[in-house]
């Protein structure tokens, strides 16, 4: 509809509280967070540095574990969580036996807070009551009886990526959401060829949802790399730095008051997240944008 | 369409993946909730043996030592609030972006759905600095605007496409017969957009509800502290008492989960349409 002139007022009002928000809590701030990556701000003062916050980041090797971990659950969701999903997507698509049920069930850990999630998946793997130890004991692996296994260097971040595998739910349901949207013509000619069950998902449904896939990949390389909740909460980063994450990393810097060190630690994962976006964009030909 | 009830190898392997997925996902609950119910001394003992007797004090002193009551009032109201601001901004910028012509609205909507893209956890150390320089540190409303504007560019975005979505002759009927800006806002747009409010309005309040990073960064007192950060106390609290912090787990995870099955469709429409188109 055109704006009447005695409107404008009106329209600019409508917007106005939005655009207030958004320039404060997104534009500003990254604003504000490139300005003191080049200071050493502390909290009172603040002098410029120039590069130095960038050059002894990546000079620590805690810094540079942060964000290949980060890689590494970006990895993982892209290349297992998020095919995991769609391949029980597929087997539940066009209404199968039970399929709202599952759907129900496998979306609870989206719903449930990620602080008790990790706190759950903390007790389950627990080295003295946990429920992992338990299983294994019983099934015969007694060697690892009393294995503390987010406390290992060996183990932690196996099983930070194992437990990361029960957010299969959330990739499913917008896969599976899709794969009603398909029109039945495309079965019933399959059918009339003479395809089987498998071949229809394989050959019909998984080429259509293909664009719905890929969108999964992206929204699951940006959750992972801004998780925070599991790492902080399950192992706080260590041990030894070994399951660090950034988030998890600028927040340490933040503790400590060196606020220009985190700040660029900040830049950094955002221009990760801008490169990875990109890339993914590059790899996946823009079909996720039509 | 038929259905193959017949069992052959792929019915079998389908059966299998998607159970053993449904164990994994759910599975943990289940056990989280048997051993909340337990004595310390059981909870060392096999997992999947009943307690002699079920412990529900265990409840009881996780809600009366961890006051976890004022912590669920804390979240409920500081999730209602800023739940109720944000779809109000957001409707408000949506019904001028989608209705309206002017020069700039593209560019507008570009920059705040490209919000969504943006991985917020980076900017912990400027919203540090924000808040303190704003006099909110420590304050519900502080954590409430915080909220409120992190979630707007989704909520924009599903709204904006909601009311793309109106046919425009019952606006234009309106605007004939004299119904100003506002009024077309209040009267005509929001009642017809009312699913499409809900569905922003359940991604938010989830959002909000289950947020834990910005509550720890910004309060500091147990007054106004929300149940997410407040469970999390539970870790150094409780030291050995691991039944009552299992009881508190599951007291946080209550209410999301009973929101859940109740009003299924809508949550699963709320936390999955802001990303299928976004």
């Amino acid at each position: 509809m055109k704006i009447k002139k005695d409107e404008v007022g009106w329209l600019l009002l409508f917007i106005a509280p939005t655009l207030i928000l958004f320039t404060l809590f997104f534009i500003l701030p990254i604003l504000f967070l490139l300005a003191s990556s080049f200071t050493n701000w502390d909290g009172i003062d603040a002098e410029f540095v120039g590069f130095e916050n960038y050059i002894k980041l990546f000079n620590k090797k805690s810094f540079v574990r942060a964000i290949t971990n980060n890689l590494y659950w970006c990895i993982t969701a892209a290349l297992i969580t998020v095919p995991l999903g769609l391949i029980i997507a597929l087997l539940l698509s066009h209404r199968s036996r039970g399929w709202k049920v599952f759907r129900t069930v496998l979306f609870v850990p989206q719903v449930v807070s990620s602080a008790a999630i990790a706190m759950l998946w903390a007790a389950v793997f627990n080295a003295e009551y946990g429920l992992l130890n338990f299983i294994l004991d019983n099934i015969g692996l007694s060697d690892y009886k009393n294995h503390n296994w987010l406390g290992n260097v060996r183990t932690a971040n196996a099983a930070l990526i194992g437990f990361s595998l029960c957010y299969v739910g959330y990739f499913m349901v917008i896969m599976l959401a899709k794969t009603a949207s398909i029109s039945e013509d495309y079965y019933d000619a399959a059918k009339i060829d003479g395809a089987s069950q498998i071949q229809k998902d394989f050959y019909i449904t998984a080429p259509l949802i293909k664009s719905t896939f890929f969108l999964c990949i992206i929204l699951a390389v940006i959750f992972n790399l801004r998780q925070f909740e599991y790492v902080y909460l399950m192992t706080a980063g260590g041990p030894a730095n070994k399951t660090q994450v950034l988030v998890v990393y600028i927040w340490n810097e933040l503790t400590v008051q060196r606020l220009g060190r985190g700040s660029a630690a900040g830049v950094i994962m955002i221009a990760l997240g801008a490169m990875l976006l990109l890339l993914l964009r590059r790899i996946l030909k823009s079909e996720t944008y039509n | 369409m038929t259905k193959d009830h017949s069992l052959n190898f792929y019915s079998i392997f389908k059966w299998v993946i998607i159970i053993s997925f449904v164990v994994y996902a759910v599975f943990p609950f289940l056990w989280l909730v048997l051993a909340s119910l337990k004595t310390n001394a059981e909870l060392l003992d096999n997992p999947f043996k009943l307690p002699k007797v079920f412990q529900f004090q265990n409840y009881s002193n996780a809600i009366k030592e961890a006051g976890l009551i004022q912590l669920i009032i804390n979240s409920l109201v500081i999730s209602t609030c800023a739940t109720f601001l944000n779809i109000l901004f957001a409707s408000m910028c949506a019904f001028a972006i989608a209705r309206h012509i002017f020069w700039w609205k593209n560019v507008l909507f570009l920059m705040i759905t490209a919000g969504i893209l943006v991985p917020l956890n980076a900017l912990i150390i400027p919203y540090y600095a924000i808040i303190n320089f704003l006099n909110l540190y420590d304050t519900r409303f502080g954590l409430i605007l915080v909220y409120c504007a992190v979630g707007l560019p989704v909520s924009t975005f599903i709204l904006t496409e909601f009311f793309k979505g109106i046919p425009k002759e019952i606006e234009e009927a309106s605007y004939l017969d004299g119904c100003n800006f506002v009024a077309r806002y209040f009267r005509i747009m929001l009642p017809l957009a009312l699913p499409g409010l809900a569905t922003a309005g359940t991604f938010q309040f989830i959002l909000c509800w289950n947020e834990f990073i910005y509550a720890m960064l910004l309060t500091s007192s147990t007054e106004i502290r929300t149940i997410q950060f407040g469970i999390s106390y539970f870790t150094n609290e409780f030291f050995s008492d691991y039944v009552g912090m299992f009881a508190a787990v599951v007291v946080s995870i209550l209410p999301s989960i009973t929101v859940f099955i109740l009003f299924q469709e809508r949550v699963i429409t709320g936390l999955t349409a802001g990303s299928v188109k976004g």
